[in-house]
């Protein structure tokens, strides 16, 4: 027996091995796919067997029957390898027609043509077959690319045995063609075939062993995940890395992770917009992906378990399931999963000892994508999830603990500060009042103490002022600040405001008197977030530096600014001026009095009246504060209505 | 030194010239100062017979005043005024004789400053 011989041998064993593999597991478990692998390697072993008999054994050598058995099993092969071509992916149905009638034709032509075929009949029947099984090759390195991980490999070994069984037929074909090369070509013939083999075999029947070495990048990704994945933000964020890390380490193309909402008692999907998915990216793109009529408020779908079986069930049981053919299984939801491209789902329970999570689910647009051996993996994964979603809850439950403690600190360092900026001024008028008290007790006849009553007045506007502020947050922390609204020109209430206060010549206002800027404003407090802004302005700017007021339209806004050349806000305190009881570090604290809530009460005004406040500054060469409001149509407005009216308030408050 | 004078330290200044007017009333001499460094000046030139310290202070506040004050030995009997809730505590750590909390009354003023000008 030469080399060439056993080369020969060890290819025809090879097939037949495989042939006894894969007929043995489509005996345990008759999927589609099994059944087509079997028809394909058992049209191979046809072929093997029947030359064998006739080529080595010279058994039947002359009997028409052997040449026209192996011939017509022979051409069925491409028709067999686009099967599994379907099982894997997608196939026009007028294709496999052609494919069809083709080899009907091809049977027809190899029974009852006369003997030697003639060279042109022959010519066609190998150009069909070739044509075949190019196509087959084709699709496989197309699905190889559309897929990762281990399909992804799987799909390369395919569509290498399919190359390579192409290149056998070709090969056979020039040895007719030319019978003085003979010898050589038998042995590229040879080794052809057996790498065919060996690629078909690990492609389509890949041994548990392979399959694991095959994943274990992936799924040593996945398990590396658990160190990073609790500290991302938020629960969407980590659940979405989970879904691309598990659907990689199975080779499918798309995961969903089921967060369990224990109150609602509903399974929560986070949907992501269906063009970001990989299952429609995979889609065959001749056909549209629609937006499935699914019931998703706020990026969650949310369903009873018990609705969906596909996914449902492995929840309900608590137990890793497949489920070969999704629409069969739940036709209610069968256009969702086919425009999902999702036939077959693989879904596990997550689940943190007793504490259900929720369930794992993996797409694939195939079963075949999937082995048995894949229930223990996913559930694996799944158990990897259950730690990941479970360290982020308890890292959630530490954090809720530390911002309600710092609620409660804020809270106290709110009450002990106002409790200080109280107690001084209140020092001061009790002591002040007791000292007039006594002066006039022990000496009824002398003048009065004008400084010590002054004083006294002083004290008790400051502690006016401050009980207001007061007063002003607590109603604004109960939403309850604004009262009537009306149209307004917000120029002529800046206007009216600087003019109300004598000391402020330096404020100066510009308008754009083209257009006016109007909007509905309670205008006793818009008055006041304008003195505060004004006197904030005027408090930390030199004494003859002007500070300017604008008010102008822009967009669907009014906007006023007021602008001083003060010392600025540091670029670290300007996110935080408008926060309670905040006040800059350049700022000291003695020379400028009050108690910093002015800002945060300001704002207060103007969210409430829908608007922004926002600071632009820079220390050292001063600041602007911008308040925006939804602007109103010009002719809302009738001034000579409002200013009497509004003049009787501003009295009163 | 039963006639030098008290001193009394705020950065407040109406309470500094409220608590000032409320001793110039009962007879006795004042002399004020606006922060911890000013109030060292006037230690420096003369030792006061008591001083009415605040705490919290621009430039040199109570706490500084007082490390100061130790650390050049001075002899100075200190009552604190403050509105801070932990008075008493501040007072104690400060080595102050003791402390008026604001809030306080022109009586419970008086009285202090009776008390430790007579020792």
């Amino acid at each position: 027996v030469s080399g060439l011989d056993q080369l020969q041998y060890l290819s025809w064993l090879l097939y037949l091995v495989v042939f006894v593999a894969v007929l043995v597991r489509t005996i345990r478990r008759p999927t589609p796919a099994h059944m087509d692998m079997t028809l394909f390697f058992g049209a191979t072993a046809v072929v093997i067997v029947v030359n064998t008999l006739t080529l080595r054994l010279h058994v039947a050598e002359q009997t028409w029957f052997a040449a026209d058995l192996v011939g017509a099993t022979a051409m069925t092969l491409g028709y067999l390898l686009l099967r599994l071509v379907r099982d894997f992916s997608d196939v026009p149905t007028w294709l496999v027609r052609v494919v069809e009638v083709g080899l009907a034709a091809a049977v027809i032509a190899i029974v009852f043509a006369p003997k030697p075929l003639p060279p042109m009949v022959a010519m066609l029947l190998v150009t069909y077959l070739v044509l075949v099984i190019a196509y087959d090759t084709w699709s496989f390195m197309r699905q190889a690319r559309r897929s990762r991980g281990v399909t992804r490999r799987r799909m390369q070994a395919a569509a290498a045995g399919s190359l390579f069984l192409t290149l056998t037929l070709v090969n056979a074909g020039i040895k007719v063609a030319t019978p003085s090369v003979s010898d050589m070509l038998d042995q590229l013939g040879a080794a052809l075939g057996l790498l065919s083999g060996v690629c078909y075999f690990i492609g389509f029947a890949p041994p548990t062993w392979l399959r694991r070495a095959w994943q274990e990048p992936e799924l040593r990704n996945f398990l590396s995940l658990a160190a990073t994945l609790p500290r991302l933000p938020d629960t969407r964020a980590i659940v979405c890395e989970l879904e691309r890390a598990a659907a990689d380490a199975l080779g499918a193309p798309s995961a969903s992770i089921a967060v369990w909402d224990a109150n609602a008692r509903m399974l929560q999907i986070y949907v992501r917009p269906p063009e970001t998915t990989m299952l429609a990216a995979n889609a065959d793109p001749g056909r549209a992906v629609q937006a499935v009529d699914l019931p998703i408020e706020d990026g969650l779908w949310r369903f009873d378990p018990s609705s969906r079986p596909v996914t449902g069930r492995a929840f309900l049981e608590q137990r890793a399931n497949l489920v070969t053919d999704a629409a069969r299984v739940d036709p209610g939801n069968a256009v969702a999963f086919d425009q999902y491209g999702a036939r077959a789902v693989l879904s596990a329970p997550i689940t943190a000892g007793d504490k259900r999570l929720g369930v794992l689910a993996i797409y694939a647009p195939r079963a075949p994508v999937f082995a048995n051996s894949d229930l223990e993996l996913v559930q694996l994964l799944a158990d990897q999830a259950a730690v990941i979603l479970e360290s982020r809850a308890l890292i959630d439950e530490a954090s809720d603990v530390r911002a309600r403690e710092e609620a409660t600190r804020l809270k106290e360092d709110f009450l002990s500060s106002a409790a200080h900026d109280l107690k001084t001024p209140l020092t001061g008028l009790v002591t002040q009042a007791q000292v007039l008290q006594r002066r006039a007790k022990r000496n009824p006849e002398a003048p009065v103490d004008q400084a010590g009553v002054e004083r006294l007045l002083q004290q008790s506007l400051r502690m006016r002022d401050l009980v207001l502020e007061l007063l002003d947050v607590s109603r604004l922390e109960q939403g309850g600040l604004l009262g009537e609204r009306r149209p307004v020109e917000v120029a002529q209430v800046a206007r009216r405001t600087i003019k109300r206060n004598p000391t402020w010549q330096r404020v100066k206002v510009t308008a754009d008197a083209s257009q006016p800027a109007v909007a509905a404003l309670d205008v006793v407090r818009f008055e006041q977030v304008l003195t505060n802004l004004i006197e904030n302005a005027l408090k930390y700017s030199p004494h003859d530096a002007p500070v300017h007021v604008r008010v102008w339209n822009e967009a669907n806004e009014v906007l006023l600014s007021v602008e001083d050349r003060g010392i600025g806000i540091p670029f670290d305190d300007q996110p935080l001026v408008f926060d309670r009881f905040h006040r800059a570090r350049n700022v000291d604290d003695r020379r400028f009095a009050g108690m910093g809530l002015g800002l945060y009460i300001a704002r207060g005004i103007v969210e409430q009246h829908d608007g922004r406040m926002w600071v632009d500054s820079t220390p050292g060469q001063g600041s602007t504060f911008f308040v925006a409001l939804p602007a109103l149509e010009p002719d809302h407005t009738r001034p000579d209505e409002w200013s009497a009216a509004d003049e009787g308030r501003l009295a009163s408050a | 030194v039963p006639d030098a004078p008290i001193l009394v330290v705020d950065d407040d200044p109406t309470i500094l010239a409220t608590v000032s007017e409320a001793l110039d009333l009962e007879g006795f001499p004042v002399v004020t100062a606006t922060n911890g460094a000013e109030a060292l000046i006037v230690v420096e030139r003369s030792t006061p017979s008591l001083v009415l310290l605040d705490m919290r202070m621009p430039v040199l506040d109570g706490w500084g005043f007082m490390r100061v004050v130790r650390e050049r030995g001075f002899d100075l009997t200190v009552v604190v005024m403050t509105a801070a809730a932990d008075a008493r505590r501040w007072a104690r750590e400060i080595g102050a004789q003791d402390v008026l909390a604001k809030p306080f009354e022109l009586d419970e003023l008086v009285n202090a400053v009776a008390r430790f000008r007579s020792v």
